[in-house]
C-alpha cells in the first residue's frame, strides 16, 4: 500500500451505525447495505489515513500488517463497486 | 424498512435496535403552513370551511429558527437517527426548506419528505434531484378533479400533482404515493392505482382517518362506507397501510417510545406524530436527555409493548385489527383502548375473509 489517499463516502449514501453495524442507504439506487463488524469499523474510519487504518485493523483484529492492508484494500474496492464511495475518489 | 423485508438481516438489526431503545426514526414538522386545505387534515391551522379552533397558530412567531433547526439535526444525528422525515403542513413552503434539507443530507440522514406535491414545478423538481432525498411521500386525494378539489379545497390541485409526478419520474426521484380512503374516493380506488401506475410509483391505501390534533372529530365525517372499505380489501393487488415504512407487529406494535421521536415547528418533542403529549422542548432540554429520562416516553414504550395483548383481549376480530397507541391516547386518554375505526375495519376485513373462504 503506497501512500494512498483516503477514500471519500458518496454524499448520496445515508448511513448510521446501529447496534454496531453500519447501515448504508443508497438514495439514488434505493438499495440498502448492512456491513459486518470489520466493514463497519473501516466505514466509520474512512477519514483515517489508510496506512494508519491498516495498522489499527492489524492491532484490533490481531492480524499481520500485510493481511490488514489486503483486507482494507479489498473492502474499499467492494465499497467502490457498490457505489458507496464518491466518484471523484482516485 | 419496506414491507416484505421481515426476517432479513436488516429487519433483525432494526428489531435489535428497538429492543435496545436505539431510536432510528425522527420526524420534524417544519411548518403548519400549507397550500392546500384538506378537509380531513389533522393539523390545527390552515383551516377554511371546517369551523375549527386554531390554538397553535397563535404561537407562530415561536417557530424554530434555522440555527435551532441545525442544532436539532446535530442532536438527532448524535442520537443515532437514520430516517429523518421533513413534514408539515407543506414542508416545501418553509422559507429555509432547502437549507434545512441540505443540512440534513450533509448529516447523512436518509431523508424522507412528506409533501402534497402541488407546489413542485420543474424548477423545484430540479432542486429535489440535486438534493436526492431517500424518498418523497405524496398524498393523492382522488383520480378525478372534482373529488380531489372537494377535499383539498383548491382548484387544480390534482392537475398540479399530476404534473409534479411527471417531473419527479423524469428525474429518477423515488416517490411513494399514499391515499386515505374517504367516502369521496371509495369508488375510484382502481382509477387512483392506475394514476400511480402511469408514473410507475407504488401507492398505499389507508382506510383510517385520524381526528384533529385538537381532538375534533370533523375528519371522521369523510369516513368511507362499510362497502367502500370492503371493496378496498376485495380488490386484489392494492397495497394497504399508511406507509411503506410501517412496521408489522412483532415484539412491538409500532415505534413509539422505542424507536421514534417527533418534533413540532415550535420545538415541542412528541413521542410520535400521533401521540400529542409533549415530553419536552428542544429549547429547554437536550433531546438525548429527554430520550433517556422521560417517564412519558417510557410509559409510551410500555403501552406499545402491551398493545398486541390488549387488542387480543378486547377485539373479537383481533387478527385483522391494527392499533395506534398514539391515536387511542389522543382520542380516549388510554393508549391501550382499541380505536373504533380500527375495530370497524377489522370487522369488515374479517367479513371479507370469510366471504373469500366461502368461495374457495
Amino acid at each position: 500500500m503506497s501512500n494512498p489517499s483516503c477514500p471519500k463516502r458518496n454524499p448520496d449514501v445515508s448511513w448510521r451505525s446501529i447496534e454496531g453495524q453500519a447501515v448504508l442507504i443508497h438514495n439514488r439506487l434505493g438499495e440498502i447495505q448492512v456491513l459486518n463488524e470489520l466493514g463497519t469499523y473501516i466505514w466509520e474510519n474512512l477519514d483515517t489515513e489508510p496506512l494508519s487504518l491498516a495498522r489499527n485493523i492489524a492491532e484490533r483484529y490481531e492480524v499481520s500488517q500485510d493481511e490488514a492492508e489486503r483486507d482494507l484494500l479489498e473492502f474499499v474496492e467492494t465499497l467502490r463497486a457498490s457505489g458507496a464511495l464518491a466518484d471523484d475518489e482516485g | 424498512m419496506t414491507k416484505g423485508e421481515r426476517g432479513t438481516p436488516l429487519t433483525r438489526l432494526y428489531d435489535q435496535a428497538f429492543r435496545a431503545r436505539h431510536p432510528i426514526y425522527a420526524s420534524i414538522e417544519l411548518t403548519y403552513t400549507c397550500n392546500l386545505a384538506c378537509y380531513f387534515c389533522y393539523n390545527p391551522v390552515q383551516r377554511k370551511a371546517q369551523n375549527r379552533v386554531i390554538p397553535l397558530s397563535e404561537r407562530r412567531e415561536d417557530l424554530l429558527s434555522f440555527e435551532e433547526m441545525v442544532d436539532v439535526l446535530d442532536q438527532l444525528k448524535d442520537l443515532g437517527i437514520l430516517y429523518l422525515t421533513l413534514t408539515g403542513g407543506e414542508p416545501l413552503l418553509h422559507p429555509r426548506f432547502w437549507d434545512i434539507a441540505q443540512a440534513a443530507k450533509d448529516r447523512s440522514f436518509a431523508l424522507r419528505i412528506f409533501s402534497n406535491g402541488a407546489s413542485i414545478t420543474e424548477a423545484v423538481a430540479d432542486k429535489l434531484q440535486a438534493l436526492m432525498p431517500h424518498c418523497l411521500e405524496i398524498s393523492v386525494h382522488g383520480a378525478r378533479d372534482e373529488t380531489a378539489e372537494a377535499l383539498t379545497q383548491v382548484k387544480g390541485s390534482l392537475q398540479r400533482q399530476i404534473l409534479a409526478l411527471g417531473y419527479l419520474r423524469e428525474r429518477g426521484i423515488r416517490v411513494f404515493l399514499k391515499c386515505v380512503v374517504t367516502k369521496l374516493v371509495e369508488d375510484q380506488l382502481e382509477e387512483i392505482r392506475a394514476l400511480a401506475d402511469r408514473f410507475d410509483y407504488p401507492i398505499y391505501f389507508d382506510p383510517v382517518l385520524t381526528i384533529s390534533d385538537d381532538r375534533q372529530l370533523y375528519p371522521l365525517e369523510l369516513r368511507a362506507s362499510d362497502e367502500g372499505i370492503a371493496r378496498l380489501y376485495r380488490t386484489s393487488g392494492l397495497n394497504i397501510g399508511n406507509s411503506p415504512f410501517e412496521r408489522e407487529p412483532e415484539d412491538f406494535n409500532c415505534s413509539v417510545g422505542t424507536g421514534v421521536l417527533h418534533i413540532t415547528p415550535f420545538g415541542d418533542i412528541l413521542p410520535c406524530v400521533q401521540w400529542k403529549q409533549p415530553v419536552g422542548n428542544v429549547r429547554q432540554t437536550r433531546i438525548r436527555h429527554i430520550w433517556d429520562t422521560s417517564p412519558l416516553l417510557l410509559a409510551a414504550r410500555e403501552a406499545n409493548m402491551k398493545s398486541a395483548q390488549a387488542i387480543r383481549d378486547t377485539v373479537e376480530d383481533h387478527a385483522y385489527c391494527a392499533h395506534c397507541p398514539g391515536l387511542s391516547q389522543l382520542r380516549t386518554g388510554d393508549p391501550l383502548r382499541p380505536d373504533e375505526q380500527y375495530v370497524r375495519v377489522a370487522q369488515i376485513r374479517s367479513h371479507v375473509a370469510k366471504e373469500a373462504a366461502g368461495r374457495s
